[in-house]
């Protein structure tokens, strides 16, 4: 005969501390991740939800040109922000790792631009980039070089979204990836340097190694912040000129808050959603050993 | 010593600092006397009606477009309302949402009847929205309410007044008239050697007063890319604002009106047809016309236009463009009434008595909807325009107590008060009623205007021609006010830029326009929108 064991009173309180964090996840997380597929599949208007309608919202979004437009705009946003802010950040982490006179101040200097608000950022960058004797092409002009219209051609508007970016970013990664250079152990480094291996063999075989695990969490955290990008061409380029710095999300703001249509702008967000997901499982498949 | 030196180079500083404090105070001391003195007079002179006495120590909320408490539009419910609270104990707060936001903001707020804006200071193509959904209150009771002072109805442009009802009903109060016009540089149109450069070159006289728009695509080719003003740089033939998502589209109505509304036979030429005096929609189907010949080619003709300006216009926001014209590096600037005002700033302005101001040009040829042909005209086709939000106070269906607010928007709308938010045009309230324009054709006089600093020359111009844009043009490119016609203009919006950066020719950016107008029409209903249109427009089906 089987009888239940009794848990002790002790045990059934440690369920009571976890409590307040389930809620958490129920009501901040796990709801509005539910609501969010329910209005994908229900008609809306004025943020009234009038009726069930299948996978209307879906064939509307996947028919429009303009979210197969955004789709372009922001997978090619991400793969150069990513591959630029992770890129330069590795590269000063490399120079910083060093004993420096001043390295302190420098790399406070470095880590301003995190604490920008991206709306103030775009709002400095139109002035930078400004066109008519705007700094940047005042000073190409000094040069004797041709003005760059920044704002004004769809490629250049949306390589002025990413200069932006890039530099807004570059010291997150930069700070993470200094952070695990200065945790790797430095007589792995000592012994490579007494079997006279190469600045580049270090780094290829030690250094990246080490910092692998850190490098794969800076990636997979930029992509999925590059994936959501929206205030930076919102305050800088307004999407345009037409539609060539109109991301994802950017859609989602206009179908949803401009438009009040909020079935095709959850829908657009669930979309948006799977991609992020199908490229962090991507990601994990690949590189989940480094953080076993 | 050195501590001395710091010390006294620090003290010097902050000396200095209040010093220019001071001035910048003294300086705004002295507009603001002016300025509250002939507001005090105005308003002595208007019409207070009798405020009721339950109103004391209740509060509003009106939400206006975000420009500051000195910016226009939002600048006068700030300069107001100590004195609306002198005289009914009520006050009101301000909330300012960007023009970006306006439409996402306001909506959400009623249609989540939420209420959190009692009264809306906005734009006038957000009224099919507010109609289809009850979200507004006619005003049409409050005309005859002895609390309320009185305004004058009757001496509002009639393309303006349209605006402010729907159907038989009175929706909006009196308070900015907006239309667009081509401003340009006196001192260059009249200058005989440009006007002998300008004949040789394009083989005839130099339009002074230009009335099509093949004549200002001449002249802003012909000044573009000349260093007229002497200043070593090549200046340029015209400025305009195109940036995606701000008012660009604006432009675009107003100079295609005159290629798209064909007049109607007969004896009114202004009356509306199927075929006659429309532009977004054929009435009976809801078809868009978007795509048609007439359109096409009007977008061909602000492409052409845009490469005779900088081109970073097409990235360019109302303050950018109007400071080109301003700085003095554009002959041209096709825009809204502020920069009449603004050119009147020497701080902003070396325009100031260089100012010369046309009526929205017209075109020469219209497309014939009915015959599906291009008409050509002896004479220009002048089609008039209302572009601009026109921004006007309505009250919400949610608002606690409406009558408190039509008492302000009332207030607001008298002669004296309407008059001296036009005549101080920090406000951005622009001329559009018989007491704004000159006499003997208005009531003004010219020193309501040169008092707050305004060129004589250049105010009269400046008025003349909006006196001539609201009265004397015969008719006036509809305004799109059915519901969603904010998303019907983005989409105008976006493929205009796309046609204006050469991402798409004129013709696919429209068919790409008449391809979304579809689907936005389909979404919402076509028979509704339909019904809504043909209101909208006064189309009767005859």
């Amino acid at each position: 005969m089987n009888r239940k064991k009794r848990v002790p009173l002790k045990e059934q309180g440690k369920h009571f501390f976890i409590f307040p964090a389930i809620i958490w996840l129920l009501v901040f997380t796990i709801f509005p991740l539910l609501y969010t597929l329910y209005l994908s599949f229900h008609g809306s208007r004025f943020l009234r939800v009038t009726k069930f309608v299948g996978l209307e919202n879906y064939i509307y979004v996947l028919s429009d040109y303009r979210f197969w437009n955004a789709f372009r705009v922001t997978i090619t946003f991400v793969v150069l922000s990513v591959l630029l802010t992770v890129g330069l950040g590795l590269l000063l982490a490399l120079l910083f790792n060093r004993q420096m006179k001043g390295v302190q101040f420098f790399r406070t200097i470095c880590t301003t631009p995190l604490f920008t608000a991206p709306v103030a950022l775009g709002y400095m960058f139109m002035i930078i980039l400004y066109e008519e004797g705007g700094p940047v092409n005042n000073f190409l002009h000094a040069l004797g070089a041709n003005a760059i219209p920044w704002l004004s051609h769809p490629r250049w508007a949306l390589v002025s979204v990413l200069i932006a970016d890039v530099w807004q970013w570059t010291p997150f990664a930069f700070l993470v990836l200094l952070a695990a250079l200065q945790a790797a152990p430095r007589d792995l480094y000592e012994a490579a340097s007494l079997d006279s291996a190469s600045g580049w063999e270090i780094f290829r075989h030690i250094t990246l190694p080490l910092i692998s695990p850190t490098l794969g969490t800076v990636i997979i955290l930029r992509t999925v912040e590059a994936f959501k990008v929206f205030d930076l061409p919102f305050a800088l380029t307004n999407g345009g000129p037409g539609l060539a710095t109109r991301t994802l999300t950017f859609n989602v703001y206009t179908s949803g808050l401009r438009d009040q249509n909020l079935g095709v702008a959850t829908a657009t967000a669930v979309i948006l959603l799977l991609m992020v997901l199908a490229v962090s499982q991507i990601f994990f498949r690949r590189y989940g050993s480094n953080y076993d | 010593m050195s501590k001395f030196f710091r010390k006294s180079v620090f003290w010097g500083l902050v000396i200095l600092l209040l010093f220019s404090l001071s001035l910048v105070a003294f300086a705004q001391e002295e507009m603001s006397e002016l300025e509250k003195k002939t507001a005090d007079e105005a308003f002595a002179k208007a019409d207070k009606g009798q405020p009721d006495p339950d109103w004391k120590g209740k509060k509003f909320t009106i939400a206006v477009l975000a420009s500051g408490p000195h910016g226009a539009i939002s600048g006068p419910l700030y300069f107001w309302r100590p004195y609306w609270e002198e005289l009914t104990g009520a006050t009101y707060d301000i909330a300012e949402i960007p023009f970006g936001e306006l439409q996402a903001k306001i909506f959400t707020d009623f249609a989540t009847g939420t209420g959190n804006y009692d009264c809306i200071v906005g734009p006038s193509f957000f009224y099919g929205d507010y109609i289809a959904n009850d979200w507004i209150i006619p005003i049409d009771k409050y005309f005859d309410d002895p609390r309320m002072p009185e305004w004058d109805r009757e001496s509002i442009a009639p393309p303006i007044r349209e605006l402010l009802q729907w159907g038989d009903n009175w929706y909006g109060f009196n308070n900015d008239h907006d239309g667009m016009v081509i401003y340009y540089r006196k001192d260059l149109f009249n200058d005989p050697r440009w006007q002998a450069e300008f004949k040789e070159e394009y083989g005839y006289d130099f339009p002074v007063s230009p009335v099509t728009w093949q004549e200002i695509l001449d002249i802003a080719k012909f000044f573009n890319g000349k260093d007229w003003n002497g200043d070593g740089k090549d200046d340029f033939g015209i400025t305009m604002h195109l940036k995606v998502g701000e008012q660009g589209f604006f432009n675009y109505i107003a100079l295609a009106g005159s290629f798209v509304c064909m007049p109607a036979p007969g004896d009114d030429p202004a009356k509306i047809t199927r075929y006659h005096n429309v532009f977004w929609f054929d009435p009976e189907t809801m078809e868009p016309l978007i795509n048609t010949p007439g359109h096409v080619k009007a977008l061909e003709m602000l492409t052409e236009l845009t490469k005779a300006g900088p081109s970073a216009m097409v990235g360019w926001g109302l303050g950018e463009a109007w400071d080109v014209f301003l700085r003095g590096n554009a002959a041209m600037c096709f825009t809204f009434g502020d920069v009449g005002t603004l050119s009147q700033d020497p701080r902003v302005s070396v325009v100031q008595g260089k100012l010369g101001v046309a009526p929205i040009p017209g075109s020469k040829e219209v497309y014939d909807l009915e015959n599906e042909q291009w008409i050509t005209l002896e004479e220009p086709n002048l089609v008039g325009n209302k572009c601009g939000a026109s921004w006007h106070g309505v009250i919400s269906s949610y608002a606690e107590d409406p009558d408190m607010i039509a008492h302000f928007l009332s207030w607001q709308a008298t002669p004296e008060i309407n008059h001296w938010n036009v005549a101080w045009g920090w406000t951005g309230i622009d001329p559009g009623t018989t007491y704004d324009f000159l006499e003997p054709a208005g009531k003004a006089k010219i020193e309501d205007y040169t008092i707050t600093g305004y060129d004589a020359e250049d105010i009269t111009q400046f008025l003349d021609a909006y006196y001539t844009l609201w009265f004397e043009y015969p008719r006036s490119v509809p305004y799109l006010r059915i519901a969603g016609a904010a998303d019907y203009i983005e989409s105008l919006d976006i493929h205009m830029s796309e046609a204006l950066t050469g991402q798409a020719t004129p013709q696919e950016a429209w068919n790409r326009a008449a391809q979304d107008w579809n689907r936005i029409t389909d979404q919402l209903g076509r028979e509704e929108q339909k019904e809504l249109y043909k209101e909208a427009i006064g189309y009767s089906g005859e």
